[in-house]
């Protein structure tokens, strides 16, 4: 089922071309790219998807790689510290390997003003990419997701409900289902007021299978809402193939049912997802409607991860325990890490002239020395007091404690 | 004869009842039918029984739930795993058709399924979706469902014979904190009751009833207690519906103090309903509840630990109430 779309156009052709030029051959070259790697999916009758990225400034291109930089790195820091560290206790859903999606996304969206201005995005049990893409601050994310009081959530939510309604990050979720039906609900007093907000739902492929998702479609597509349902399709939901929850070799295809567009997009490469994402977008904003996109990714860690973890037997790191049945083959993990969307964005980038391999190397750098402090900010951080679990029931006031009798 | 974990003790049963009878179904996401235990032989139902009939499915529980109804009505006795992930996903089609289609019809629906459902509330860090215990509550309070929640491999076993054997719906809950209790647990099949309270310890001073994750605590607590002198007689619900009044009335009778543990949110735990009972039958008795307060479980270790109860807190309030 290894959906593997062919992205060599678009590398040879930023071996040709110099500076902006070169952003314009790619946007033929991505559309026939495009054409190639869709095959059969109905992605093809979408076809008008411009290459809306040759428009973005280089600013906004290295904020992006800056994104899938800090993300991935997130990511690592947090896995050696799990490896390494006996005093650490956040786990994690690692979104390693799907930065481009997350970042391809959120870069095409308005990422603050609160809930009454900016684009919100439901995210999912693996909401770190999402969040750092959306704008979220990375040390007040990871001391959240470390359970101390001055994190992003004050320790009441870790990995699991970090939110962040400022930047439109309605929240991770740790349920399969009622996120996509709760999103569209924010879409529909979106377009009830009169505003140009736009709703994405970020969904795994095993949302497919749920009765959620089709109520989501179905109800967004009879109100016209402007609501954009991103799956990101790494292949597995939680320990199992997604053949097992799905019919279909591509998801996308759900969306004729529901008579909006389908769009199945290369989920390694932020460029591909970007253009996916503005087209959506601006279809959303403009009142059209919803739309499907399905981004075909991977993740590198297994299902999630946690303190203890050792290389090959337990959690992120090889092979769970729960993974009894089913897995994934070590030699499909392989071939996807060949696609690997750091490397795709940094080539791109470096292809366009937008950076040279000297700058790339800084801002990777820098990127570490980043995640490096807030993890190191983090572990000084003070834990939660015990009674205030009691708070935050109802708007006002605390429950009372009841289990001294 | 041997010891046993709890999943192998309770995979023993579902697999001696699936070769008696060809037509059972098993459904389940996430959590495959397998369990291993040292010097015996693997588990797997999905192995051993084939696709055909033990479907691993997407992630789906309200599809779970109606497929095992649906089976049932069928005539096919069906049992399905739901993750503590899910447990109220279905609950529609538990409380508003399984639990009042045999009483709808006239008695003509018949049921023989089980809604396995696993809970947590066990678990430092995962907060309010993944660390929650109120699902008891929920589940005990629908006529037409026997709700059990065994709490040792021995009585997990036998419970999950006797619901599997009941024309009724069950639905048997699973506090997944418990996982690792170990017992000796026979290898052929046997039948505890699903009505029935058990007393884990006699005592004439105070009554203690727990259920589920309780258990431990409660009779952690129970031994604290003895050796300050004070004799505890302690109840393990087993089955929340029904509920053996008789048993906890005849306790009560004895004790006239009463002290309920709750996992679950302290508004309508069971404990509640065990307490509303004994004060309907029992003349001046006294009593007093620990539970968890009525706030969703926080991530925070620091927290969560010092929210849910634990012996510390039972010996206390026990201490309190006879003092």
């Amino acid at each position: 089922m290894l959906d593997n779309p062919d992205r060599e156009i678009n590398d040879k052709g930023a071996d040709r071309q110099p500076g902006t030029s070169r952003r314009n051959f790619l946007k033929i070259a991505a559309l026939a790219g495009a054409t190639v790697s869709l095959g059969g999916s109905i992605a093809r009758a979408n076809g008008e998807i411009g290459f809306w990225a040759s428009e973005l400034s280089d600013e906004q291109l290295l904020a992006m790689y800056t994104t899938i930089l800090r993300i991935r790195w997130h990511e690592r820091t947090m896995a050696d510290k799990m490896l390494t560290d006996p005093g650490y206790r956040g786990y994690n859903h690692f979104y390693a390997g799907q930065e481009a999606v997350a970042t391809g996304v959120c870069a095409a969206l308005r990422n603050s003003g609160g809930v009454m201005q900016a684009d919100l995005i439901y995210s999912t049990h693996r909401p770190s990419g999402h969040a750092l893409a959306k704008g979220v601050d990375l040390k007040a994310m990871v001391a959240e997701m470390d359970f101390r009081a001055t994190g992003l959530n004050g320790g009441y939510g870790a990995e699991m409900h970090i939110a962040d309604p400022e930047v439109g990050f309605m929240g991770a979720d740790g349920m399969i289902g009622p996120g996509p039906v709760i999103a569209t609900g924010s879409a529909f007093a979106i377009k009830a007021r009169g505003s140009d907000q736009v709703v994405v739902n970020f969904g795994g492929d095993g949302t497919y299978a749920t009765p959620h998702f089709h109520s989501a479609l179905n109800n967004a597509a009879l109100l016209r809402l402007p609501f954009i349902y991103v799956i990101e399709n790494n292949l597995y939901h939680q320990y199992a193939h997604y053949s097992f929850s799905c019919p279909m070799k591509d998801i996308a295809d759900a969306a004729r049912t529901y008579r909006i567009p389908g769009v199945v997009v290369d989920g390694q490469d932020v460029i591909q997802v970007y253009n996916a994402a503005k087209t959506a977008v601006d279809r959303a904003r403009a009142g059209e409607g919803p739309t499907l996109i399905e981004a075909k990714t991977y993740r590198y860690y297994n299902h999630w991860g946690a303190p203890g973890a050792r290389p090959g037997e337990l959690g992120a790191f090889g092979y769970d325990p729960l993974a009894i049945s089913s897995f994934r083959p070590e030699r499909e993990l392989r071939a996807w890490m060949q696609r690997d969307p750091v490397d795709i964005a940094r080539n791109i980038l470096v292809g366009w002239g937008v950076i040279d391999a000297a700058k790339a190397e800084e801002i990777e750098t820098a990127v570490r020395q980043e995640v490096d402090e807030a993890f190191a900010w983090v572990a000084e951080q003070p834990l939660c007091t015990p009674e205030d679990g009691l708070r935050h029931v109802f708007a006002e006031g605390t429950v009372e404690a009841r289990q001294f009798g | 004869m041997a010891r046993k974990s709890w999943m192998y003790s309770v995979l023993e049963a579902v697999r001696q009842e699936m070769r008696d009878d060809p037509n059972m179904v098993w459904i389940f996401e996430l959590t495959p039918p397998v369990a291993s235990n040292p010097g015996m032989p693997v588990i797997n139902l999905e192995r051993e029984f084939g696709r055909g009939r033990v479907v691993n499915t997407g992630i789906d529980e309200n599809w779970m739930a109606s497929a095992v109804l649906g089976a049932g009505l069928a005539g096919s006795k069906a049992a399905t795993y739901i993750p503590y992930q899910g447990a109220c996903m279905p609950f529609q089609v538990i409380q508003n058709h399984a639990g009042k289609l045999r009483h709808m019809t006239g008695g003509k629906a018949a049921m023989p399924i089980v809604f396995v459902m696993e809970m947590t509330g066990q678990t430092p860090g995962f907060a309010g979706q993944h660390s929650d215990y109120e699902i008891d509550t929920y589940y005990a309070h629908i006529p037409g469902v026997k709700t059990v929640i065994p709490s040792t491999p021995y009585d997990a076993k036998g419970m999950m014979v006797s619901a599997l054997r009941d024309p009724d719906p069950v639905v048997y809950l699973y506090p997944a904190g418990l996982r690792e209790l170990i017992e000796e647990v026979p290898d052929e099949q046997y039948e505890v009751p699903l009505d029935k309270a058990v007393v884990r310890q006699e005592g004439g001073d105070l009554t203690i009833v727990g259920s589920g994750a309780s258990m431990p605590e409660v009779m952690k607590a129970a031994e604290a207690l003895a050796a300050a002198g004070m004799a505890v007689e302690a109840i393990d619900l087993r089955s929340l519906k029904p509920m053996d009044t008789e048993t906890l009335v005849n306790s009560v009778t004895k004790t006239r103090r009463l002290l309920t543990v709750d996992q679950s949110y302290y508004t309508l735990c069971p404990g509640a309903e065990v307490i509303a009972r004994v004060a309907e039958n029992v003349e001046g008795a006294r009593y007093k509840r620990v539970a968890f307060p009525d706030a969703p479980p926080p991530a925070s270790p620091e927290m969560f630990l010092w929210m849910r109860p634990n012996a510390d807190h039972i010996v206390e309030a026990a201490r309190r109430l006879v003092g």
